[in-house]
């Protein structure tokens, strides 16, 4: 069965979500919320985004996506530029390899991973910040803004198994 | 690419070749990562054009999206003026009292300077002028501090312009594209500011280093500091027009002084940023770079 045009790109289109939900969530990244102390330890949408897509379905989310991505977050945000995107690329290739893992288990095992992930993540963000600056930076904002990460994890990843669910249920 | 629907041995081949070339664009993709990364440190001039242009690509959208959240703040912040009202009119009626007294003050003092200024033959320095911003993005990462404007070249923005807000000294322009520009604040750990202590005229530089407080470095020994004083830009180095507020000194336990800025860095919305450095002699020293004669003509 050859497929229509309509058909094929109906698919391109479905098969770009995922992409298309990273670069909105690097620009919800820079939004100026006017909440005390918030800039500073907002939740890393972009890196539960990455992790999720990576773990179930990686083939849309190719390692060249997510370092444009990361690039893109890093230029926006103000970080130095390369920072974000080897982490992501990073975290990219972790979660993919351990997707066997996580796919089909309960929700808690891949919060559980999640959690791993993120604060050898921030970990690695920290580290390259030092590194960057050559100054012993305080890592306390990037263990609070893990956490927080953490913590909202599980209303961010049923969004993206809903988007899953809808997009993908026929495929 | 090697063709699949070629039989049984091209896949036992494929399989292990796919593998080996999505190891070899992880490494790549990692490499090349590191290698913007030492770029940027150089201060290379391709990865700060680049990044330039592509926040000016994405500066209306980032106009667009932080509008709600600044619609909400300003609605919260109107509830909470309209709660506080009767209050904070009796403190504005005292406050009133007492600056006008402070306004006959600095009036006879005004004339006073620009009578000895007149007898002295003083030269003042340049003109300033400034361009109104609104913030349209907030670093969201853990260890930078900087926020985007929406006013770049187009509006007169120019790297090194002081930023401003209600209160004092926010930041400073650290680039500028075309149609927005990134202000890197007094915190960030990349900030140095060269200031002086107001009361005992002490120069000292005021350094970020991403917390809430920057320190004060390179204070004189013998210098006599002490919580409470207020600190202002020098002016130094021809960047910022001296005399403006940046904060008050606090104690600090661990024997270092920090300043506590005037500004309210949560509460970013609207900037002001001070043209000062546009007369000739300021501008060689600014950019060497560019050639004097173009540099006038912008």
């Amino acid at each position: 069965m050859t497929p229509t045009l309509s058909h094929r790109l109906d698919a391109v289109a479905r098969n770009l979500v995922p992409a298309a939900l990273g670069v909105l969530f690097v620009l919800l990244s820079t939004i100026p919320f006017y909440i005390p102390g918030f800039g500073a330890v907002a939740p890393n949408f972009v890196l539960m985004a990455v992790f999720f897509w990576a773990v179930h379905r990686v083939d849309l989310f190719t390692s060249v996506t997510v370092f444009f991505i990361g690039l893109l977050l890093d230029i926006l945000v103000g970080t130095p530029p390369g920072i974000n995107a080897a982490v992501l690329v990073l975290v990219r290739t972790v979660a993919a390899s351990q997707g066997k893992v996580f796919r089909g288990k309960s929700f808690l095992v891949l919060w559980w991973g999640f959690g791993l992930v993120a604060f050898a993540a921030g970990f690695v963000i920290w580290a390259l910040t030092a590194i960057y600056h050559f100054a012993l930076v305080n890592p306390m904002p990037i263990v609070f803004q893990m956490t927080m990460t953490v913590a909202v994890f599980p209303f961010l990843a049923w969004i993206f198994a809903r988007t899953h669910q809808k997009l993908f249920q026929h495929i | 690419m090697v063709n699949k629907r070629g039989g049984s041995s091209v896949i036992r081949l494929a399989v292990p070749l796919k593998v080996l070339l999505q190891r070899f664009v992880f490494l790549f993709l990692v490499l090349a990562a590191f290698g913007i990364m030492l770029l940027s440190k150089a201060e290379t001039i391709v990865v700060e054009k680049v990044s330039t242009v592509v926040v000016d690509v994405f500066a209306p959208i980032m106009d667009v999206l932080s509008r709600p959240a600044a619609a909400i703040n300003d609605s919260v912040k109107t509830v909470r003026e309209l709660a506080a009202l009767r209050e904070e009119n009796i403190r504005l009626k005292s406050e009133n009292q007492r600056l006008l007294i402070w306004q006959e003050a600095a009036r006879r003092l005004d004339s006073q300077n620009l009578a000895l200024k007149s007898l002295l033959d003083f030269k003042t320095g340049p003109k300033s002028q400034s361009i109104a911003t609104r913030v349209i993005a907030d670093s969201g990462g853990a260890f930078v501090r900087s926020v985007v404007v929406n006013a770049g070249e187009r509006d007169g923005v120019r790297k090194g312009q002081a930023a401003v807000s209600g209160a004092g000294l926010a930041g400073r322009v650290a680039t500028a594209g075309y149609r927005s520009a990134r202000v890197l604040l007094i915190t960030d750990i990349n900030s140095r500011v060269p200031v002086l202590i107001e009361s005992s005229r002490d120069r000292a530089i005021l350094a970020g280093d991403n917390s809430r407080q920057p320190r004060l470095i390179f204070l004189p020994a013998n210098a006599s500091v002490k919580a409470g004083d207020r600190v202002v830009t020098s002016g130094h180095g021809g960047v910022f027009p001296p005399g403006l507020q940046v904060g008050q000194i606090v104690s600090s336990p661990d024997g270092v002084f920090r300043i506590k800025p005037f500004v309210s860095f949560r509460q970013l919305e609207f900037l002001r940023l001070i043209d000062y450095a546009t007369a000739p002699p300021v501008i060689p020293m600014r950019s060497p770079l560019v050639p004097p004669k173009q540099a006038a003509s912008r």
